[in-house]
């Protein structure tokens, strides 16, 4: 087969226009979709996030323990409500809005929260959502604060929401044992615990760094 | 000996590939269209996000009273919406819409509010037409468009049939932790929607 200099140039041209016509595919494919990019990775890190910061591990469990304290209906009012106003708070800080002391209210929600699951303290439905409902804020906007760019969005969100959630779940399956006597004494004292390291992350806020 | 040919290797090589392609996904020729269309939602995670909500909300209904025959309207709707994106010019905010709808139809579920039936399929239709829109917009070129729109349908059915039919099985238990699970679900997903949106406005205001 002889190609003849003709051929060979529009079959280079043709193979050009190729990926030229690829090329401009591609950022439209990208732009298609807001969670684009690497899905796994992302729902790992939104996984890892509220997991890997103890803070927000002790108050989200102590959200459930206290949550299982009060009993119905605050139970499962406080894990319905809580995401939604948690995602409301990270609203604030993923677009900047200043409002200062973040950490010194995610520590003091450890404090508070320990300090009622010590007292069993049980206000009316109100003033426990809108304590709960505070403290999501502060913990929303944190995270809002830092919600990467380059993870995929949707798989970040959703990994960060589940792990959150799971933190209530295993508060209140936990706060199971307040059935029996001898578990309000061991939840109570876990409150304790709770409201110690509450003191210990906003003594070391100051402190440290 | 001839000269080695490197841009008709690359092009050969090229073809190879893409018959390789269309051989792992269809024993039929030519139906190849059809699994895009279906894995063009199923892979969407702004897409089965809403989905799943909706068919929470459907299950809340319960499937005998008013669900019924949302696995009919919703489908429908998404063909609707994707042919619509044959002949319409692109919208822009649509992933932005999309992922509102997330928002409120998980939102719903979570307040356990009884809808009425004329606001329920109001927002089935809505919904549908906007995501077989978005997802009508990815035909391109060689796509058969009767396939791929069927294809999105399929998926539509599919997720909202399955996720409908379990939750309405589920709440037939009656069994009071698993009715606060799924608000609680509903909650969550309402929370990545507004998550996502975040994130999304946060990286535009940014840009």
């Amino acid at each position: 087969m002889i190609a003849s200099p003709g051929r060979r140039y529009s079959s280079t041209r043709a193979a050009r226009w190729a990926a030229f016509a690829f090329l401009l595919i591609l950022p439209g494919l990208a732009l298609a979709h807001i969670g684009q990019g690497d899905l796994s990775g992302g729902f790992l890190a939104g996984l890892e996030h509220p997991v890997f910061g103890l803070d927000h591990v002790v108050a989200m469990v102590a959200v459930g323990l206290w949550g299982a304290q009060l009993r119905q209906p605050a139970i499962w009012i406080l894990p319905v409500t809580f995401p939604l106003v948690m995602s409301f708070g990270g609203i604030l800080g993923g677009l900047g809005v200043p409002i200062p002391g973040i950490e010194i209210g995610i520590a003091v929600s450890a404090i508070v929260l320990g300090a009622m699951i010590a007292l069993a303290a049980r206000p009316p439905l109100w003033g426990a959502g809108v304590i709960v409902g505070v403290f999501a804020i502060f913990h929303g906007y944190a995270h809002g604060a830092e919600l990467p760019e380059s993870a995929n969005a949707i798989s970040y969100a959703m990994g960060f929401v589940i792990a959150t959630g799971s933190l209530h779940v295993l508060g209140i399956l936990i706060g199971v044992i307040n059935k029996w006597q001898a578990g309000e004494k061991i939840l109570r004292a876990g409150g304790i615990l709770i409201a110690l390291c509450g003191i210990y992350f906003l003594v070391s806020r100051f402190i440290g760094d | 000996m001839r000269k080695f040919d490197l841009s008709r290797v690359a092009s050969s090589i090229c073809l190879l590939s893409f018959a390789a392609s269309a051989h792992a996904h269809s024993s039929v020729k030519g139906v190849g269209d059809l699994y895009a269309g279906l894995l063009h939602v199923l892979t969407g995670l702004e897409h089965v996000l809403p989905f799943v909500a909706l068919s929470l909300l459907a299950g809340q209904r319960g499937m005998k009273l008013q669900a019924e025959a949302v696995l009919l309207v919703f489908p429908m709707a998404l063909m609707l919406g994707a042919a619509a994106a044959l002949w319409l010019p692109p919208l822009h905010g649509l992933m932005f819409f999309n992922m509102a709808s997330a928002i409120l139809l998980g939102g719903l579920v979570a307040s356990a509010w009884p809808l009425p039936s004329a606001v329920f399929y109001g927002l089935v239709a809505v919904f549908g037409v906007s995501h077989g829109f978005a997802n009508g917009e990815a035909i391109t070129g060689s796509i058969k468009a009767y396939l791929f729109i069927l294809g999105i349908g399929l998926a539509g059915l599919a997720l909202l049939a399955y996720g409908t039919l379990t939750v309405d099985f589920l709440l037939k238990r009656k069994t009071g932790w698993i009715t606060i699970a799924v608000r609680v679900a509903g909650s969550w997903i309402a929370a990545i929607g507004v998550l996502v949106l975040a994130t999304a406005g946060k990286s535009m205001l940014s840009s």
